[in-house]
């Protein structure tokens, strides 16, 4: 175990350099040259030759690239072109947001896909297993902007029975900021719960048909032991590793649903910044996406060591 | 050649026929038999005529303005209501269909075209070769789908055929795994060992017997593809990144009308429903092609 973990985490140092990489080259590739940009109209051939060995856009790619990444490390991720602000800074003040965001979704969907996913395998084929996968169906097929505009229509607008927009931080007010957050995560929660209750039929129902279940039952366990402490253990495998999956789709439904419902996260940071061509923020808020993704990942596949003790870990992860 | 063929052919291509034949036919009965499935072909069929004919089908032209008739709600002259600027909502959610029947269909082509190609390659040869491609293909998966759409969208600029391409570069590490994954339990199979016995070269033994029993999940994943891509399109539309107007876009439209929310919701609601008919049609016809092909997740 501890060995596994040693492995994962050195195998964190090339992914967190390519998603640097790609980060980089991002910038450097990105329509426009910033120096006749800084420039204005009027600049001669030397003045550009001078600014761009100022800004270093002279030296060979990997040096600029190793030095932007020194930059990154030691917490100067630049300021915002249009509000000068630092933009460390605003991403620390919005992280905490969407983080908050997709753990309630998070949890939601699991809160929802579990007894719905455990009840459609129990009785497969039963009304109740139709009406669960008829709903999944829906839920999976469904975008999130769409489903945010549908339940913003009918519970801030019609019944007004929930805030039409507005933000609370946790810290102020948890009972108001909770309150704010119920639409959101309920829109980012709902497909991602679809999903989830589909693969927990699935698995349950496969792990259901193997020998030990029969055994277990032969000892004359009831049916509750039997499908909640000796199957569900089993299916729950596949399910961590998707819902592990699942925080890819929530980082890009959060930009989404934070766009919707207004809330100050980093998506809606991100989607501002690219609409205004704020560059220092686009960068800032694609590597905070992408390095959450990747400790998602790995915390995933910690979890997945831990629920399943067979899991052999070779050095050989294909 | 021609000899070389036809001793290939006498030992193997009878029985795969035959096999290919009875599988195939068998598929379809398996898929005919799934109501679900049969209503998603149907809205697809529905679907792909309603874009190929929108001229003929649409009340009126999708930028068409009628300025005495702004923000209506449903009535018979405009069954779906007028948007801020007048525009019959009915016509715009039908030319939409083209939109995102275009991205869905297109964005496959280079993810197919590339990562079908690289996952064979990496399977069928293994070795550093399949380390090199597997690891690149690491670093592409190591960034969540839309938010890597969206950053090929930063660096192109936000149009319908840059969705497609943002689409296809981040679909091509899923089919390498695939078809990688395929490729490594096939050219195991004893008839791969027979066709190597024959001397059959490399590229003609990929394309004529690996491939094709790789085929199913390529059709499964694509199938489904399709109807992510379309959220995918609708999303980046939605907030401004992907089709730009005065394309009609069913993602735009509904952003676009969202601010008459309160007056009249009727101008979001229906392109919304567009969109989640569309998508739900690829999904259960994905599903029921799944139950079909692969028997072993059939309950």
């Amino acid at each position: 175990m501890r060995e596994y973990l040693i492995h994962r985490l050195l195998l964190l140092i090339p992914t967190i350099i390519g998603v640097t990489l790609v980060v980089f080259l991002m910038m450097r590739y990105i329509p426009g040259d910033p120096v006749t940009n800084m420039l204005g109209e009027n600049y001669s051939e030397e003045d550009a030759r001078q600014l761009r060995h100022e800004l270093g856009l002279d030296q060979p790619l990997a040096v600029q690239y190793g030095k932007w990444l020194l930059f990154l490390l030691r917490g100067d991720w630049g300021r915002s072109m249009l509000t000068n602000r630092p933009v460390l800074t605003d991403v620390l003040y919005r992280l905490p947001v969407s983080l908050e965001l997709i753990i309630l979704s998070l949890l939601l969907s699991l809160l929802i896909a579990l007894p719905a996913g455990i009840i459609a395998a129990v009785w497969p084929n039963s009304w109740k297993d139709y009406s669960a996968m008829l709903i999944s169906m829906a839920g999976v097929s469904i975008p999130e902007f769409f489903l945010g505009v549908l339940l913003f229509l009918l519970f801030a607008l019609v019944l007004r029975w929930l805030p039409v927009s507005g933000y609370t931080p946790l810290l102020d007010n948890p009972a108001g900021n909770l309150w704010h957050m119920v639409l959101p995560t309920i829109t980012l929660g709902f497909p991602r719960a679809a999903l989830l209750t589909r693969l927990v039929r699935a698995s349950l129902l496969e792990v259901l048909r193997l020998e030990f279940v029969t055994t277990a039952r032969a000892k004359g366990l009831g049916e509750n032991p039997v499908v909640l402490r000796h199957a569900l253990k089993n299916a729950l495998i596949p399910t961590v590793t998707v819902a592990g999956l699942q925080v890819g789709f929530l980082i890009g439904g959060a930009i989404v649903v934070e766009t919707v419902f207004a809330v100050p996260g980093i998506g809606s940071f991100g989607v501002d910044a690219i609409i205004k061509r704020d560059y220092p923020q686009v960068q800032a808020f694609v590597l905070v996406g992408a390095l959450i993704f990747v400790s998602a990942n790995l915390l995933v596949d910690v979890l997945y060591a831990v629920i399943d003790p067979r899991i052999h870990y070779s050095k050989k992860d294909a | 050649m021609n000899t070389a063929i036809s001793a290939e052919q006498g030992l193997l291509v009878p029985s795969a026929v035959a096999k290919g034949k009875s599988l195939r036919g068998l598929a379809w009965r398996q898929l005919l038999r799934k109501r679900t499935a049969v209503l998603g072909m149907s809205i697809i069929v529905v679907l792909v005529l309603t874009a190929i004919f929108a001229d003929v089908i649409a009340p009126y032209g999708p930028t068409e303005i009628f300025s005495q008739d702004t923000m209506s709600p449903p009535s018979w002259t405009h069954p779906m209501g007028t948007d801020l600027l007048g525009r019959d909502v009915l016509s715009r959610v039908i030319y939409g269909s083209r939109v995102s029947l275009y991205v869905g269909v297109f964005a496959l082509v280079p993810a197919i075209l590339l990562g079908v190609p690289l996952g064979i390659i990496a399977g069928f040869y293994g070795g550093p070769l399949d380390n090199l491609i597997m690891r690149i293909m690491d670093i592409i998966l190591a960034f969540p789908i839309f938010l890597l759409a969206i950053v090929i969208m930063v660096m192109l600029e936000p149009n319908t055929t840059n969705v497609v391409i943002a689409l296809g570069i981040v679909r091509i590490p899923i089919y390498a795994r695939i078809v990688r994954g395929s490729v490594l339990s096939v050219k195991e199979l004893e008839y791969v060992e027979a066709a190597k016995a024959l001397a059959v070269r490399d590229p003609r033994l990929l394309a004529r017997h690996v491939l094709p029993n790789c085929m199913a999940p390529i059709i499964v994943t694509s199938t489904l593809s399709v109807g992510v891509s379309i959220i995918v399109e609708a999303s980046l539309s939605f907030l401004g990144l992907g089709t730009q107007p005065p394309t009609p876009s069913w993602g735009w439209d509904l952003k676009a009308n969202m601010i008459l929310l309160e007056i009249n919701p009727w101008i979001t609601i229906f392109p919304g429903l567009a969109i989640f008919f569309t998508v739900l049609a690829f999904n259960l016809f994905g599903d029921g092609l799944r139950d079909a092909l692969d028997p072993r997740l059939k309950q």
